[in-house]
């Protein structure tokens, strides 16, 4: 019988919810997976935003790094319409696959982190050696409950361009967690922080804390000349200044795909640089010292031989008449 | 074609619309469209046939509409006609950039067809022209691998495809909070003008979303007494607690070496300071010893003129003696006068030439007789 009135009860409460809203509920679910060969850093990364995002399921590790339409149907296995996938290569490059699962699109992104905060450890580096921040790093002094829902706070440079747009969408999908998921919690005390500089998407996350209006920046405010009418309509509001939870890191988009892991190419950057061509670069470079340095051996000795500066090879000196051996001989 | 509006005819001109080509390709369209609908009669459940769908757009490359099509087909099976109209209309306008930005997809490697065609094309250079240049040229060029590809229309599709209805939600829905102006950043390698940039755009978006949310009367500020789990747990925050406060003491400590360190060196300059200052002041109340001595030996001789005389005065006004300068050197001088002060002691008693040539004790007048005679004994009793 209870089973019945349940059953009852819960059909009811469907058919109210639907027309009730009108609109399309907000109903997301992210799939949280990486492939094989991850680093520590990067398995930490993936742990924390996972506990960031309450309506996210973690998954094993995939095995392929090729077939990534299998991702498909795990998403369609754990009812979640969004995928996040942390794909490794050579244990040291992270490439952040998002994708809207059934129908797409699909965004991968180059993750990488280009400089600390801290200034002591602030000598450049080439972005592609500079690791991932995670929570685990003991400067963010930030905290946040579990699965508070965020606030995101977009660069307006995101609506500028159409690829931008999607992937400002993607990020709203994934990031923002919905408002009525499983184990989210009631109060709002993090703000996600998504700005576009030099091509790139710099991502932070920020704890809200809030404090009394302290009396010292009320004398403050009184000793200055202009004291600001708003300040004393909402006296009783405290004041928000932000302490960085972590972690942190930058993306950047590489490529847009229209379908899920398939489809058609929608965009393109042409400015991503692959880490392996840096980084082949470099050794190039290395080798090209050597190379340069050999060469250079070598023409020397021909301009030697070439002024007759050598017993063996090259020009012979003309003989000189006049010289002491042929004078004597 | 004739019935397009004139705004819409001015754009295709703009655009370079071959009018009688896209005749064409509508036909073929149309013929596809019957194709695909025959043999894409369930194309959810066969995911196969859909994959050849795909591929044959991409390989017939001019049809870059076909693709949105088969999109639409597999997204709602229902895909009644009008609806397909709908998603064409504002295409038609943008088909030449439809065609140069699939061809891209598909050509993938030869470039030089496409370089003519499109505005940004014509920036991208293939590597390979470029291989004759001097290294110190190829230094300055940035080395794109790839030629654009940026199907806007699709992305704008995608988008729609996806896009939640921000506007018609309330905010409490999505919570998210776009800059009213793109927040610039100068330099990106300036870590603290970055960040700062970072922080500014997350505090108003903080300060914006309160605001809003408390309109929607959803709670925002976490009560005192509400305690759950959070996401960095408590032994990870006294970690952080920790290396903070080591971090503080360690300061503190290198700043007091630093002090120490600054105050030894200074310290030596002090007492140095301070032993010539003694010293001075030593040779300073000894001239003035000296010159008390003269004056009063010979005080007539000497202090005749004004200045003299005034200079007498000012020193027995400044040398009034106070109790210790009274007694200090002068009795010491005294001293070692008497007893000698320093030097060698041995042999100070025994003669030497000096002493022995000295006659000044010696008087003949009392080796001749000069002398009176002792009296005798019975005279020095009498007269007792």
């Amino acid at each position: 019988m209870a089973a019945v009135y349940k059953s009852l009860s819960k059909t009811n409460g469907h058919k109210e919810e639907g027309p009730a809203n009108g609109v399309k509920k907000n109903k997301q679910r992210v799939l949280i997976l990486s492939s094989r060969g991850i680093t520590y850093r990067h398995r930490h990364l993936l742990n924390d935003l996972a506990s960031l995002l309450p309506h996210s399921r973690k998954d094993a590790k995939l095995d392929t790094k090729s077939k990534l339409y299998q991702l498909n149907e795990l998403a369609e296995l754990y009812n979640c319409n969004n995928v996040f996938f942390f794909e490794a290569r050579k244990g040291k490059d992270l490439y952040l696959w998002i994708s809207k699962a059934p129908n797409g699109p699909t965004v991968k992104m180059h993750m990488q982190n280009c400089t600390s905060f801290h200034s002591h450890t602030s000598q450049k580096q080439p972005l592609t050696q500079n690791p991932v921040h995670t929570m685990e790093e003991l400067h963010f002094t930030g905290n946040c409950l579990k699965g508070s829902r965020p606030i995101l706070s977009f660069d307006a440079s995101f609506d500028k361009e159409p690829h931008l747009r999607v992937l400002k969408e993607l990020f709203l999908h994934i990031f923002g967690v919905p408002k009525g998921a499983r184990k989210a919690k009631p109060f709002i005390d993090h703000v996600m922080g998504f700005t576009l500089a030099d091509g790139k998407i710099w991502i932070r996350n920020y704890q809200i804390n809030e404090t009394e209006p302290s009396k010292s920046t009320a004398v403050s405010s009184d000793a200055e000349p202009k004291p600001k009418p708003s300040k004393s309509s909402n006296s009783k509001e405290t004041e928000i200044s932000l302490v960085e939870i972590g972690p942190r890191f930058v993306l950047t988009p590489i490529v847009i795909q229209e379908g899920s892991f398939g489809g058609p190419i929608l965009y393109e950057n042409k400015e991503f640089v692959s880490p392996n061509q840096v980084r082949s670069e470099i050794r190039q470079k290395k080798a090209g010292r050597y190379n340069a340095r050999a060469e250079q051996g070598i023409e020397r000795l021909a301009k030697k031989g070439d002024l007759g500066l050598r017993t063996s090879g090259g020009r012979k000196a003309p003989v000189n008449e006049l010289d002491t051996a042929m004078l004597f001989a | 074609m004739v019935t397009k509006s004139k705004l819409k005819m001015a754009l295709a001109a703009d655009k370079g619309v071959d009018f009688k080509k896209l005749a064409l390709k509508k036909k073929e369209k149309v013929a596809k469209k019957s194709k695909s609908k025959k043999g894409g009669d369930q194309p959810k459940a066969n995911g196969k046939k859909v994959e050849d769908g795909w591929e044959d757009v991409e390989e017939e490359s001019d049809a870059g509409e076909e693709a949105k099509e088969a999109a639409e087909l597999i997204e709602d099976e229902s895909g009644s006609d009008e609806e397909e109209e709908g998603v064409d209309k504002p295409m038609e306008i943008d088909f030449a950039g439809i065609d140069e930005s699939d061809s891209d997809s598909s050509a993938g490697e030869n470039d030089q067809e496409n370089d003519s065609e499109d505005e940004e094309d014509e920036e991208d250079i293939p590597m390979s022209d470029l291989e004759d240049l001097d290294d110190e040229e190829r230094e300055d060029i940035i080395p794109h691998q790839r030629l654009t590809i940026n199907n806007t229309v699709a992305l704008t599709a995608a988008l729609k495809r996806i896009a939640l209805p921000v506007s018609k939600m309330s905010f409490s829905e999505h919570q998210s909070i776009t800059t009213s102006t793109p927040v610039s950043i100068p330099d990106v390698s300036d870590d603290l003008n970055r960040e700062l940039a970072f922080y500014a755009q997350s505090l108003s978006a903080a300060q914006e979303a309160r605001k809003l949310l408390k309109a929607e009367g959803i709670p925002f500020t976490r009560p005192t007494d509400y305690f759950a789990e959070m996401v960095k747990a408590d032994e990870h925050m006294a970690k952080i607690k920790a290396k903070l406060i080591d971090e503080a003491a360690g300061k503190k400590a290198s700043a007091e070496a630093r002090k120490q360190r600054d105050l030894k060196k200074f310290g030596k300059q002090v007492q140095v300071a301070k032993l010539q200052e003694r010293d001075k002041e030593r040779k300073q109340t000894l001239d003035k010893i000296k010159v008390l001595k003269r004056k009063r030996q010979g005080a007539d001789t000497e202090a005749t003129n004004e200045a003299d005389m005034f200079d007498v005065a000012l020193e027995d006004e400044t040398s009034k003696p106070s109790r210790k300068d009274r007694q200090g050197p002068n009795k010491r001088a005294k001293k070692d006068e008497k007893f000698g002060h320093g030097g060698k002691k041995r042999f100070k008693k025994s003669g030497d030439a000096m002493s022995s040539g000295d006659l000044s004790g010696f008087s003949s007048k009392k080796m001749k007789g000069g002398a009176k005679q002792r009296p005798g004994k019975a005279r020095r009793a009498g007269k007792r």
